[in-house]
Parts: structure tokens; C-alpha cells; sequence
């Protein structure tokens, strides 16, 4: 059963929205980020921004899985929030004099490309359990982990004005998923569990696992060039196991016996069978032209740094 | 306190002069009866289709079965009529069937009591006028007030502010920025016209709607000629009309191999006439087809498309004075909002206080979902006739065929009445309480209450609007009026009235 009352968390996200308005963008302490910062900010504000929609595009394909009006309309919440989260780092970066033209999107790099493409094709076919899990684990070890990080490095008071409420909402989704996951686990029986672990062996979601693995290990590389501690990623991607598995039936969500033993591979630099052929994978997917890509989708227009319309 | 002396005791009066209140004036006096008032609040005939005027505004149920079977017009321009010339049909009955005489303007109904001593209705009026009859028809309408989202801020907004059921016909959209809030049938009628106008469009969505392709054609003269020549060609047309919209019930109100097809011939509609993935994922609904309204149009989706107009999807966080805040964190500003949030529909009270016998309070019955005897009567509040009442909603099929078969069974009742000489008939409870439980048992295995949120339901998921069947068993129902029914209570016996109460 669900830990935390879905209902009293739909009043709680209404009455905890904000704007990109509400926010002074032009209010002194852009100048405390320094030249040398500065190109890797970008760089990693880029990426950042792309990951809160791939966290974005996985909520729009949760709306449609949930099972109830409640948990849609939450997740239809949280689809636009991460929106919110990638509209306001675009208005920082807009802030910081990051945006080529001022008009156009950042590019994000492309193992993140990969993962859109990915969510975009099948992550509406995927099933409620698969995604419950995925998600909060990208939202703690890639958002949470890099929001963080980015705070300790960041010295301009309008990016903590702004990640102040991101991380408010952030919050938010992150208790949502868990205890969608203790849910979706909740006296599950072993034929059950059996049941759940299928789509493993479907196709879509394997490349869905050969975009993911690469993602990762190429955000822990962008980490590592930032300056930044590898070691408070993995503890902050402990975060996962701590609190998924605090109760029976998030131990009982196959899911999160999934992700949870390959965060325990991520984590685990000196597992050279796992590392070895990922680092492969993201030097490999590196290599892939942008012109060999499809077109973005075209939620991609949506995202402005533009407070309003 | 009414200003004016209470009118005589007409033996009728009838609460509205939209399609219900005059189509019951016409069959009560076709019936031989002549004794009867219309009050109308407003300072003219038409209803909904006298408010409902808005760019684009048409009926979904062709025009040769969405009109009375016994007032035929051979002249309907389109397979679809628009809301003017259903508007210009209505006032047309109005001369065609003399009811000037009877009409009463500007009499906006505050209060309806029965006075049990005396057997008769009183109804007050906001001009401060009362009026006295033996029997009542309400055809207040279902569809009569706006209805207005619960949004944060929603009086803040400082531009122009209108609603599809009360347009504006002077105001200007030319190079506007306009927020279409809701996407229902008014709204999918009022988005292809404002995007020819208006500088900028944006369409507030909350629910995907259903929509099928509209057969919609002008009517070639050859037919016009011989309707008004052969009358019975154009009542086969209205038969052929109403046996293919009978067979859409099979899809629409139950969940069967036909709703897939339904499902699957929308879906085809929309893949045809949106290319973009992510905008086709954004229209494609995620409930049954028939749980909510199912929509037809052919210029909806195009219109969307307009480089001038963009379909929002983003939940509603408030409303200020500049425009709409939306939960992805950006403030949508525009000159003008216009709300298609359709209406508020009764489904716990009345528009008006109607007090039965004993002085007990319909809205207080209602409460937890309005209930009545066959849609039209309500025990307790005796020769009282609802047009629309409870669980009269067709999904399918013209309502002019349900409202029909409420207006003959009205005069049915109103004839038994008044033959009988009785001081009223009142539905037996036990009656009624039978018939409710029937019909909500048969409700539960309809797509109406299949899990999506709709206005055919309460806050707490009862169904108080729809009938759960065709619209040949409504009729049937509703064909003879069962004085066994009802308690019959004489007009010369008081004391034993009271004893019997």
C-alpha cells in the first residue's frame, strides 16, 4: 500500500506551484560565476536541463499508465514541473550569458539524445512498475546529485532562489515514487513478481537498458570533469536502496531489486565486466552523427527560458 | 413577497420557453387543453439556443431528428444546422403554434411551493409577480446557467472575460490573444472560428475529448422541395436518422466489440489529421469512448494546428490579472479568456427552491444525487412534471426524441389531473425508490460510470443525468402515464388528504 495519502499530495503540489516570474532573473550575482566556470557550467547546465526531461517524458508516459485519476493527475503535475525545472535552468543559463542566440535550446549530449529517443518510441508502452522504478533512481542519482553538486559550486543567489523550489519539488516526486514502488510491490506473490519481471526480456525495453547503462557512466564522467567528488554520486545513489528498500513491499517490487543491484554495479568502479564495456558503449555512442538521429520530438519547442508567453 | 395579486389557478404553468416549455404549450394544446402560462425569464424565447450563440455554434444531432416530430421544417439548411437557424425554428413555433398569448417575459422564477390545502402550485417570480396552477412543467433546462471552472484567481483576470454560453457579440478578437479554457462541444465549435479571427489562440486542455468526423452537408433543394411537398419523405429521413443514432448506443453507453470500432474509426480521425506525434499523443483521450460526451467535428484538430493557435496541456495553476499561470512554471497573457466550460448542470439541487408537500425542499431530497420517477415526477411534490429531469441524459440520440416522450407523458399526467378532477397525483414512494434502484444497477455497467470524471456525475461518482438504454426504451417507459402509480388525492376530501399524508 502506498505510504503517503495521494490525495492530501495532489492539494500539497497545487498549493506549492510556482513561475518562472516569481523570480528575479535579472537581480545581481551573475557575475560571481568565474570565466573559468564558466564554459564547463554550460556544458553541464545543458545536460542538466535534458535530464529533468527525460524525468519529464517518463512522468507523461506514467499519467497514462496510472491507475487512477489521483496518481494521472499527480504525474501530470510532476511531467510539468520537470518542465518548470528545465525552463527555469535555461532561464540561469539565459542569466549567464549561456544561450548562442538567446532564442535557441541548448544541446544536450547524446547518450541523453539517446534516452529522449527512447522515451519518446516506447516509454508509453512501458509498464507502470518498469518506469515507477526507473525514475526516481534517474531523479536521485542524476538530478538530485547534480542539483546538489551545482549548489556547492554556484555562488549566485538567484540559482539557489531557483533551486530552492526545484529541490521543494523534487522532494515531492521523489516520495511519490517511492511509495509508487512500495505500491506497486504491495503483497505481490512470486508469480506475480514472475509476471513483473517480463518485459525484461522485451526488446524495447533492452535498448531502453543499452541508453540508460552509457547515460550514467557519461554523467559520472561530466561529474568527475566538473571538479567534482564521484563518491558523493554513489552516495547519493545509496539514497536508492536506503529508502526504496525501508519497507516490505518496496524489498517485494522486483524493480527495485533490478535497479538496485545495477546501482550497486555503478557504484562499483573496480567491476571491470560492467565498467569496461559501458565506458565502451558511451566513447561508442559518442561517435554516432547528429545527423543520423531522427527529428527531436516536438515537445522539445516547448521548453523556454521565457517567463512568460 | 410577490408586489402583484396572485394570478388565477391556471391549470398549468410551465416554467421556461426554451424547446421543453414550448413544446409542452404545444402539446397541451393540441390535447384540447388551453389553460396554461409560460414564464420565461429573459425577454425572449429559445433557451439554450437564444444563449447559446457563439462563433460556430451547432448542433451534433442531425437537424431532421433534432426537432419535434410534430412541428417538421422542411427548410433546415444542413445536415447540422447552426445554433441561429435552431434559434429562428424555435421563435418560428412560437407564431406557428399562436403561443404568444400565453408567454409571459421577464418572470425569472424564485420560488415554487405547493399549497397542499388548496391543491395548487404557486410560483413567485424575481419581478415580483406569483402564479397559480393546478400542475407544473419545469423546463427549466439542463443547460440553462453557465458554468464556471474552479480556478485559483479566476475574478482577477483584468482583460475581457467571456463565456460560450453568454457571447459577446461586440467585441472585437481581430490581432487578440485568446485563451479558450475547456475543450468540450462548445469549445471544439468556438476554436476553428476564433483561430480565423483572433491574432493568437491558445486552448486550455484538461481531458482529451473523443471526436468523431462530422457528416455535415448542405441540403440540396430537390429534398427541401419534396419535404415540404411529402411530408412522410421526411419523417422516413428522421427514422432512418434515429435508428442509426439507436445503433451508436451499442458503442457509446455500453462497452462492447462496438466501442472498439468507434474507438478505433476516432482514433483514424485524428491520425489522419494530425501529423505530429507528440500533439496526436496530447488529443488521444485515455478513457473509454461514451464515458464523457463523445464530440464531433472536422475543423477542430486543422484548427489546432493554425500557426496562430496551440493546444496547452499543462494543468492550470491561476488565473491574475494579466493571464493564465500554468504548472510548467510560465504565465500564458492574453487580452481575453473565454471559458467553454459548458454548464451547471443540476445534479444536486434546483434552480430555484421547490418546496412539496409538507413544506420538504427538493434540493435538501437531492443532496446526494437528484432522484425522480421516471425522470419526470418526484414523489412528494405532486403534479410537479420535470423536462430533463433526473437520468434523462441521452448519449447517443437526439434529446428532442427524449423530450417528446417527457412532454407527452407530462400531458398525460396533467390530463389525469384534471379528468379525475383530483386535488393531485403523487408518485408512491416505494414506486420510485424501485425504478431508481433498477436504473442505477443498469448505470453501473454503463461507460458513464466506467472510472472517468464527467459532468453526468456527482462529486462522489452518482449518476444523476443519464438514462442507462436506448432511446426507444426511454420512450417506451414513458408511453402511458400509470395512474396505479401514483396516490390519487381527492379534491373535495381535505381531512382525508391530510389523513392519507
Amino acid at each position: 500500500m502506498a505510504s503517503i495519502d495521494l490525495e492530501k499530495m495532489l492539494v500539497k503540489i497545487k498549493e506549492s506551484q510556482w513561475a518562472l516570474a516569481d523570480i528575479d532573473w535579472d537581480a545581481p550575482g551573475a557575475e560571481r560565476i568565474t570565466p573559468e566556470q564558466w564554459p564547463k557550467l554550460k556544458a553541464f547546465m545543458a545536460d542538466l536541463m535534458w535530464i529533468e526531461h527525460v524525468g519529464a517524458r517518463g512522468f507523461a508516459a506514467m499519467a497514462k499508465k496510472a491507475p487512477d485519476d489521483t496518481l494521472r493527475e499527480i504525474y501530470t503535475y510532476f511531467h510539468a514541473e520537470e518542465q518548470r525545472h528545465a525552463n527555469a535552468e535555461m532561464a540561469l543559463m539565459k542569466r549567464w550569458g549561456m544561450l548562442e542566440d538567446g532564442e535557441a535550446l541548448p544541446e544536450p549530449n547524446i547518450n541523453l539524445r539517446l534516452v529522449i529517443e527512447w522515451l519518446d518510441r516506447y516509454a508509453d508502452k512501458m509498464p507502470l512498475y518498469v518506469l515507477g522504478a526507473v525514475i526516481p533512481m534517474l531523479e536521485i542519482a542524476l538530478d538530485g546529485a547534480l542539483c546538489k553538486f551545482l549548489l556547492d559550486t554556484v555562488d549566485d543567489p538567484v540559482c539557489h532562489e531557483a533551486f530552492e523550489k526545484i529541490n521543494g519539488d523534487e522532494s515531492r516526486h521523489l516520495g511519490v515514487g517511492f511509495s509508487v514502488m512500495e505500491m506497486t510491490g504491495y503483497n505481490k506473490s512470486f508469480i506475480k513478481v514472475m509476471q513483473m519481471v517480463l518485459p525484461l526480456v522485451d526488446p524495447r525495453l533492452l535498448l531502453g537498458i543499452a541508453a540508460y547503462m552509457p547515460l550514467l557512466n557519461k554523467m559520472r564522467d561530466n561529474i568527475v570533469e566538473m571538479g567534482l567528488s564521484e563518491q558523493k554520486l554513489y552516495e547519493v545513489m545509496n539514497k536508492f536502496e536506503r529508502i526504496g528498500g525501508r519497507t516490505a513491499d518496496g524489498r517485494r517490487n522486483p524493480w527495485f531489486q533490478i535497479i538496485k543491484h545495477h546501482a550497486r554495479l555503478v557504484v562499483d568502479r573496480g567491476n571491470k565486466i560492467y565498467h569496461v564495456p559501458v565506458d565502451a558503449a558511451v566513447k561508442i555512442t559518442g561517435l554516432i552523427p547528429a545527423r543520423l538521429l531522427p527529428a527531436v520530438p516536438s515537445w522539445v519547442h516547448e521548453l523556454t527560458w521565457k517567463p512568460t508567453a | 413577497m410577490s408586489k402583484r395579486k396572485p394570478s388565477r389557478v391556471h391549470d398549468t404553468l410551465i416554467i421556461g420557453a426554451g424547446f421543453g416549455g414550448l413544446g409542452a404549450a404545444i402539446r397541451l394544446q393540441q390535447s384540447g387543453h388551453q389553460d396554461f402560462i409560460i414564464l420565461e425569464r429573459s425577454d425572449r424565447v429559445g433557451g439554450t439556443w437564444r444563449d447559446n450563440q457563439y462563433p460556430g455554434a451547432a448542433c451534433d444531432i442531425p437537424s431532421n431528428l433534432y426537432s419535434f416530430s410534430f412541428a417538421p421544417n422542411p427548410d433546415w439548411s444542413r445536415t447540422y444546422s447552426g445554433a441561429g437557424e435552431i434559434f429562428g425554428y424555435i421563435k418560428g413555433l412560437v407564431e406557428q403554434f399562436k403561443l404568444g398569448p400565453a408567454l409571459r417575459y421577464q418572470q425569472d422564477v424564485t420560488g415554487l411551493r405547493f399549497v397542499e390545502e388548496q391543491g395548487y402550485w404557486e410560483a413567485t417570480t424575481a419581478a415580483g409577480d406569483c402564479w397559480r396552477a393546478r400542475a407544473v412543467v419545469m423546463a427549466a433546462g439542463g443547460l440553462a446557467n453557465p458554468g464556471w471552472p474552479n480556478i485559483n484567481g479566476r475574478e482577477s483576470f483584468a482583460g475581457k472575460v467571456m463565456h460560450s454560453a453568454r457571447w459577446d457579440h461586440d467585441y472585437d478578437f481581430s490581432g487578440k490573444k485568446v485563451a479558450v479554457i475547456g475543450t468540450g462541444a462548445s469549445a471544439i465549435q468556438i476554436v476553428p472560428e476564433l483561430v480565423k479571427q483572433a491574432g493568437q489562440v491558445k486552448v486550455f486542455q484538461r481531458t482529451a475529448p473523443w471526436v468523431l468526423p462530422r457528416m455535415d452537408y448542405a441540403s440540396p433543394d430537390w429534398a427541401r422541395k419534396l419535404f415540404a411537398k411529402a411530408p412522410r419523405s421526411q419523417q422516413l429521413v428522421r427514422d432512418a436518422l434515429f435508428w442509426t443514432h439507436e445503433s451508436v448506443a451499442l458503442a457509446v453507453i455500453w462497452n462492447s466489440p462496438l466501442t472498439r470500432v468507434t474507438e478505433r474509426v476516432a482514433s483514424a480521425h485524428l491520425a489522419r489529421q494530425v501529423k505530429d506525434g507528440w500533439l496526436r499523443r496530447q488529443l488521444t483521450p485515455h478513457y473509454t469512448i461514451g464515458c464523457k460526451r463523445v464530440l464531433i467535428s472536422n475543423d477542430y484538430y486543422p484548427a489546432l494546428q493554425q500557426p496562430n493557435c496551440k493546444l496547452i496541456t499543462w494543468p492550470i495553476d491561476c488565473i491574475n490579472e494579466r493571464g493564465i499561470r500554468t504548472a510548467e512554471g510560465i504565465e500564458h497573457q492574453f487580452d481575453c479568456i473565454v471559458f467553454a466550460t459548458g454548464f451547471d448542470v443540476q445534479k444536486t439541487g434546483t434552480p430555484f427552491p421547490v418546496q412539496g408537500l409538507g413544506g420538504r425542499e427538493l434540493a435538501e431530497e437531492w443532496q446526494g444525487g437528484a432522484q425522480a420517477y421516471k425522470s419526470v415526477n418526484v414523489s412528494g411534490y405532486p403534479n410537479l412534471h420535470i423536462i430533463f429531469g433526473p437520468n434523462s441524459g441521452p448519449g447517443h440520440n437526439s434529446a428532442l426524441v427524449y423530450m417528446e416522450a417527457q412532454i407527452d407523458y407530462a400531458v398525460q399526467g396533467i390530463e389525469a389531473l384534471l379528468r379525475g378532477d383530483h386535488a393531485y397525483l403523487d408518485v408512491i414512494p416505494a414506486v420510485q425508490t424501485q425504478h431508481n434502484l433498477e436504473l442505477q444497477k443498469r448505470l453501473a455497467r454503463t461507460n458513464w460510470n466506467s472510472g472517468c470524471k464527467s459532468w453526468y456525475l456527482t462529486a462522489d461518482g452518482f449518476n444523476a443525468t443519464m438514462y442507462p438504454g436506448f432511446a426507444t426504451q426511454y420512450a417506451q417507459q414513458l408511453a402511458r402515464f400509470e395512474l396505479a402509480d401514483y396516490r390519487a388525492v381527492d379534491r373535495a376530501a381535505p381531512a382525508a388528504r391530510r389523513a392519507a399524508g
